[in-house]
Parts: structure tokens; sequence; C-alpha cells
């Protein structure tokens, strides 16, 4: 472990991302300590500039508070990257380990179907997916899982190919293990390193996902989101300003965060990679 | 730069004290350039009553009538009308020398196929608003006489060149008429001949040389632009690329913007109260949580009308005072009904529930509800949302639904498959034509869209609703709204919140279009460039 911080802690710009990813779980932490009202609680100041009326970043177009839009659009933006990502490398890891455990024809069905998701463009699918379904928090979610997944399982499928010949699972054979114990017990704890990566890259394409989702009109009109609010501001961008921007500037410093985040990860856990480089 | 300023203002005073000086100086020639959003899909607004249509084929058709902005009417084609005493005889005095575009005479005969053949048969509205015309005689070229089978008053606020124009009898008859040519080559006998459609681009109308009304129209040229980007359209305005543009083409908050930051720019919303627009809540009054009369009382009670006006719609509107919009005020069929607060109030609104036996549990909700919301753009969701939080403080917990536009239409109106719904109605000239549909037990119907969706059902207001379609007296039909905004004021199936007021963004110097109630949907023959 202490190895691995310090691989990790050599990488100056992956703990400038973690800092930042924690600040931003802190705040979506706090959300309800500092903003224990209701974020989409109108008010009769519509519109008001940062500082003005006592609203930190200034108000909507319903006098709502943008700060406090921020803070508990945070919870959900991370909450749906997380749990949409999970839920996709869960798919992509079954997929992904059965067709390279048991290649041929299983192999064949399980990628083609994969390739069935991965030629359709992965937002513009989104979108339809959740256009059929009613938009709500759990759409967004399926839809973000229903497009993150096959990358994966095209990951692990590769790990898998080519672990699964190597001496120490071939010994496994000998020794008379079960193939779903060589599978869990032995390969994947082997490729777990680059499902990690691409699982942290993950979240911040979801996160991007889902304030596109939104920004478009097609996030849960019940549940405050970073993308909503932009999506609310937007036609006033002449006449506000503050309500477009310090939510886009929160999605963009988020997703920079868990980007360089990821590459210290992949640094810290493909030590051999960083060396070559 | 700052000489080059006082220069400027020097010459603008001149020209101030100089048009005073001169007033009604209309200059004849230069053509309007304006915004026609979105292109329209043909120019028959015999057949089709779509928007786009509307700003442009009242340049090239007459109407009968034309209404001015108290609602009282112009006469256009019609010099006069007279109406007999039981109402059943209609008879238009005809203008005499008015020509067709291609140069045949206008005559009753027009008049008489325009409405029995064409308006009658394949108009979205004509069906509703000649309903009781059984046939229409022509003793002469120039009168016209409509044998009713019962007294429509409400006949006569359908005559605008929008409503109702009159076409060719030459290039119709025989026909299909939904397909006929003239459909994308329009004959008219309006202030504006039709010269080309450049689709996706414009729409070019020429001065009609021979129109009837003499020295008009004063401009050349008019050439309606299609423009799909909202923002692009914004930018044409501000740079004076156009001059004109209705039905928030602009949206509020670029209107209210360029209004304050160009001299140049004004805002108007003068010209809609034809369309009359009405913002309500539908509710599902058959099942659900909002069978209860109480409860849609409470929800009208508790809601800051004045509020949704001020920061939705940038302080253009007009809080609901009565299922009737207050334009029919001018015909005497609008009163101020209680149950309609323009600025809300909580307590009271919660004070009818307690009444009512609503108790609030420990979290202080005492229903749930699904909330739908017309899917028409960010205002109505805005608009959700406030509701929402309001509702909220009465103890009613909503969930906000927002989907694709035929998905909710069949929700609402085939499937009945909602609670409540935010939506928003044309009230139109007179509550037969736009009213009526939304009450009367007959309009019960599965699958026509903005009918009556609440499902309520009232032989007392039905027969109300009769009398007042057919009463000629309009004192009596005064009294009979007032009954029928009474009882609806007390029912509520449907809460009005708020008369919305449309936009017209213009240039200041054009001038002399906003006379007609009709606005946009006018002739534009009194029109002119400064």
């Amino acid at each position: 472990m202490r190895e691995f911080w310090s691989r990790f802690s050599r990488n100056r710009q992956a703990v400038l991302g973690l800092v930042i990813l924690g600040l931003v779980v802190f705040v979506a932490s706090i959300a309800n300590l500092i903003y224990p009202n209701d974020p989409f609680l109108y008010s009769r100041f519509p519109l008001s500039g940062p500082g003005e009326n006592g609203f930190l970043l200034g108000s909507d177009s319903i006098g709502r508070d943008v700060a406090a839009g921020i803070a508990h659009g945070a919870k959900t933006s991370l909450l749906i990257g997380l749990i949409a990502t999970l839920a996709a490398v869960f798919i992509g890891l079954v997929f992904g380990a059965f067709a390279g455990y048991y290649g041929g024809l299983v192999d064949d069905i399980l990628m083609r179907v994969t390739e069935v998701f991965q030629t359709i463009p992965s937002f513009i699918f989104a979108i339809l997916l959740v256009a059929i379904m009613k938009p709500s928090i759990e759409s967004v979610v399926i839809a973000i899982t229903v497009v993150s997944w096959p990358a994966v399982a095209r990951l692990v499928r590769g790990e898998f190919l080519s672990l699964k010949n190597r001496e120490f699972v071939q010994a496994c054979h000998t020794l008379g293990m079960g193939d779903f114990r060589i599978m869990l017990a032995e390969i994947l704890p082997n490729c777990l390193s680059p499902i990690i990566v691409i699982g942290s890259l993950m979240v911040a394409t979801a996160i991007l996902v889902e304030s596109g989702l939104a920004f478009l009109g097609l996030g849960d009109p019940n549940v405050m989101s970073w993308g909503f609010i932009i999506s609310d501001g937007r036609s006033m961008l002449r006449v506000a300003w503050w309500i477009c921007t310090f939510p886009g500037i929160a999605i963009l410093i988020t997703v920079l965060a868990i980007n360089l985040v990821g590459e210290g990860l992949n640094d810290a856990l493909n030590p051999r990679l960083r060396e070559r480089s | 730069m700052k000489v080059n300023t006082l220069v400027k203002f020097a010459l603008a005073t001149a020209v101030i004290t100089f048009s005073g000086a001169v007033a009604h100086a209309q200059q004849a020639g230069g053509s309007l350039v304006f915004l026609v959003q979105p292109e329209p899909p043909t120019m028959a607004g015999y057949v089709s009553t779509s928007g786009p249509i509307g700003l442009l084929g009242p340049k090239i058709y007459d109407g009968l009538f034309d209404y001015d902005n108290d609602g009282q009417m112009v006469p256009v084609l019609a010099e006069s009308v007279d109406v007999s005493g039981d109402g059943k005889t209609v008879t238009f005095n005809l203008r005499k020398g008015v020509t067709w575009h291609d140069g045949e005479a206008f005559t009753s005969a027009d008049v008489q196929f325009t409405i029995m053949d064409v308006l009658k048969k394949v108009h979205p509205r004509g069906p509703n608003s000649f309903k009781e015309v059984v046939s229409i005689d022509t003793p002469d070229a120039h009168t016209a006489v409509f044998n009713l089978e019962n007294p429509a008053p409400y006949m006569l606020r359908a005559l605008s060149s929008y409503e109702s124009p009159m076409v060719p009898k030459h290039h119709l008859e025989g026909q299909d008429i939904k397909s006929a040519k003239l459909a994308n080559n329009p004959i008219g006998t309006g202030p504006f001949k039709f010269i080309e459609w450049k689709k996706g681009q414009y729409i070019r109308l020429d001065k009609n040389e021979n129109y009837w009304k003499e020295g008009r129209p004063y401009l050349d040229r008019i050439v309606g632009r299609f423009v799909p980007d909202a923002s692009t359209r914004a930018a044409a305005m501000e740079k004076g690329e156009v001059l004109y543009a209705a039905y928030n083409a602009v949206s509020n908050v670029e209107a209210v913007r360029l209004n304050k930051e160009k001299d140049n720019i004004s805002v108007t919303t003068d010209g809609y109260s034809m369309i009359n627009p009405m913002a309500l809540i539908e509710f599902n009054t058959k099942e659900g949580p909002f069978t209860d009369a109480a409860v849609r009382r409470a929800i009208s009670t508790a809601i800051d009308r004045q509020y949704m006006i001020d920061t939705i719609f940038f302080g253009y509107g007009k809080p609901a005072t009565s299922a009737l919009s207050s334009n029919f005020a001018a015909t005497g069929l609008h009163a101020k009904m209680p149950n309609y607060p323009a600025t809300g109030d909580i307590a009271a609104a919660n004070k009818i529930l307690d009444d009512a036996g609503y108790k609030k549990d420990g979290d202080g909700v005492r229903m749930k509800a699904m909330f739908d919301l017309i899917p028409y753009g960010e205002d109505w969701k805005r608009g959700g949302q406030y509701i929402q939080q309001v509702l909220g403080e009465i103890g009613i917990k909503v969930e906000l639904r927002y989907e694709d536009v035929p998905t909710w239409l069949k929700r609402i109106y085939h499937n009945y498959d909602f609670e409540m719904n935010l939506n928003y109605f044309y009230q139109l000239s007179d509550p037969v034509l736009g009213v009526h549909r939304h009450y009367g037990s007959n309009m019960i119907r599965k699958g026509t869209h903005f009918v009556n969706s609440s499902r309520y059902s009232n032989p007392d207001l039905d027969a109300l609703l009769s009398s007042g379609m057919t009463e000629p007296n309009a004192e009596k039909r005064a009294a009979v709204y007032l009954d029928i905004q009474n009882i609806l004021a007390n029912d509520m199936p449907v809460v009005n919140l708020f008369e919305l007021e449309f936009l017209t963004v213009y240039n200041t110097k054009f001038k002399g279009a906003y006379g007609s109630a009709m606005g946009a949907y006018a002739s534009f023959s009194d029109a002119y460039i400064d």
C-alpha cells in the first residue's frame, strides 16, 4: 500500500486531482448541512448576480440559489457517475470474462452482441434510451450503463485471453480447480489494475453524459444536477452569465480531477508502463 | 467619436421635432423584412390555422371584417352587416369594385363558396364558427345573406382574414380543396400579391397596385424570412436585418434585453387579444387525488400568479380572474370571480384542505400526485418547478413529468392517464370558439386534442353553454356567462393561471402595423417604414 502511494504521489497532478476530487466529495457530503433547504426552493429575487441578495454565486430565473444547486448537484453527479460505472464494470466483466475465458462460439456470440452496442454513437444512443424511457434518475443511470459497458467488456476479454494460457492458470487446471474459481480467484485479481483505471475514467465520462442529457432537457426534472442548472440558464447567457458559468466550472474541474486521478492510478498500478516511457 | 455621437443626437432631435410637426406623414415605398417562425407548410390559410400561415396569409387574402384593438369590427370586404331581429338572418353588404390579384371581380358568389364549400368543410375551426349557417343567398353581386338555423352571435367574431379568409371561387371550384394548386400560389384580394417562395429562406410579397383601399398599401414589398435558430433571430433583430418579430420569435428574455439596450427596438403585447392564450392546469376529475373540487380550489388559491408572470415570463401576462379571459370584457362576457387570488394565499389554501378533512402526516404531506408539464420549452418547466414548491407548502407532494409532445398528447387526450397537467389554451375571440371545448360534456372526445380532458360533466353547465351559444341579446348572454363563470370558479375542473401575453419585438422605424386586434395576423396595409 505504501509502495502504491509513493508511486501515485510521484505524479503531482494526480495528487492535485485527488485533492480537488476530495473537495467535491466533501461539498457533496455536507450539502444538506450548508444548504438545508430544497435546492429547488424559489425566492423573490430572480436573476441576482453573484453576491447580491445573499446569493454567493447568484440566483437563477426563478430565484433559486445557484450555489445550493451546485452543492446538491455534486451529490447527484457523483452518485450517477459511481453507480453507472459500477454497473457498467460489472456487466462488462461478466461479458468479457466469459468471452475471453471460453473463447470459440461463446466468444463469438458475446462479442457480436458487444459490437452491436459499440457501433451506435454512445451519446446519441443514451439520448435515445432516455427519450424512450421517461426522463428520470433511473433511466439516466441505465442509459449511461448501457452505453459504457462494451468498452469494459473488450478490455476484460483481452486480459482474460492473455492470462488464461499462463503457467499459473494451467497449474490451477492440473490441480483440478473449477472454471469459476479460476476466473474469480486467479485471473480476475491479475487484471484488476486496468479495470480500475478504465473505471475511474468512466466516472468522468458518466458525469459528462449526465450533464449533457440534462442540458438537452432529458434529466430528471425532480433532481438537481449541474447539467440541469446549465440547461436552465442557457437561454439567459447574455443576461445572467453566472447561471451557466459556475456549474460549468464545477463540471470542468471535477472531470479534470477524475481524469488526473485516473492517470495517477494508471501510473501507480502499472509501474513498468511508466518506467518504459 | 464623441462629436459623432453629438451629431447623431442632434439629428435624432431634429427628426423627432420634424416628425412631430408633420404628424402622420406616412411615406409610401420601402420593403419590410420580418421573421416568420417556423417556415409555413403551405399558404392555405383556408385549410390550416397554423401560426406561420397566419403571418403571411392575411397580407394576401382579405376577410369580411377586421377588428381594432378595442375589439370593434372594422369593415374590409364587407362594408356593413345587418343582423335580423331573431338573429337568424345575417346580411353582408359587400364592397364594390374589388378585384382578385388575377383581375377577376370579387362577388357575393365568392363569399358563398368560401363559407359553404371551403371553411365549413375543410377549415379546422370553420365548422364550429359557421355551424348554424344553413345556406347563403346571393340576391345580387354585392349582397350575401346568411340563413342561420339558430342565432350565432359569435360568428361575427370569426370574420378576420386569418380566421376566415375569402378565397377565389374560380380557382377552387370543382377541385379537391385540400390539394388545389392555390395552396402554394395564393391569389387573394389583399394589399400584397404573392411573388416568390424560396424554400428554407423566404417568401416575397409585392404591393397590389389595384388594392381597393385608396393609396394603400404604403409598402412596396414584404419579405418573410425563416431563421430556425433562436439566437440568430435575436441577432438579426438587434442588427436591424429584420424589423418585426411576433409570437415570441425573439424569446422574452432577449426581447426584454433588446428593449432596454437598444433605442430603436421596442416590444408590444398588442395584437393578441383575438388569440387570447390562457395558461392553466387541467385536472383529472374522474380518478386520482383531484376528484374533490375543494382540493382544486385550494391549489388555485395557493398559486402566486403574479410571481409566475414576473419571474418566468418577465412581467408579460395578466393574472387570471375567472374561467374566461379578461379580453372578453369588450363583449361583456367577463366577470372577476373569487378563488383566483393574484398573489396566492398559502394560509387560506391550507385552511380549505384542513376543512375538507385532508390531514397532514408526519412529513407535512397530505397527498401525492404526478404533475405533467406541457413540453413546449423551458418556461413551462420552470413554471412546473415553481408550482411543485408551492404545492409542497400546502402539503401536496407532486412529482414532475416532462415527456415529448406525442407521448404527452397521447397521455392527456387519448388515455386520460394523468392527474394534473400544466397547459395553455387559445380562448380565441369568443367563448364559444375557444372555451366551450374545455368544459362541455359533448367535448369529452377521446383522442381529440385540446378539448375536455378533465372529463368534467355538469348538466347545468351544459344547458348554460348551449344557451350562451345561441342567445342573440348581449345583456342576456352576459348573464348566462356570469352563471357559467360562477359554476366554474367553484368547481374548477381547470384552474386558469394567467393570460399569456405574447411579445412582438419591432424596430421603431416600422410603423402603422399595430392598430389591429389581429396583430401580426393582420394585413399590414397601413404599415410603413419611417
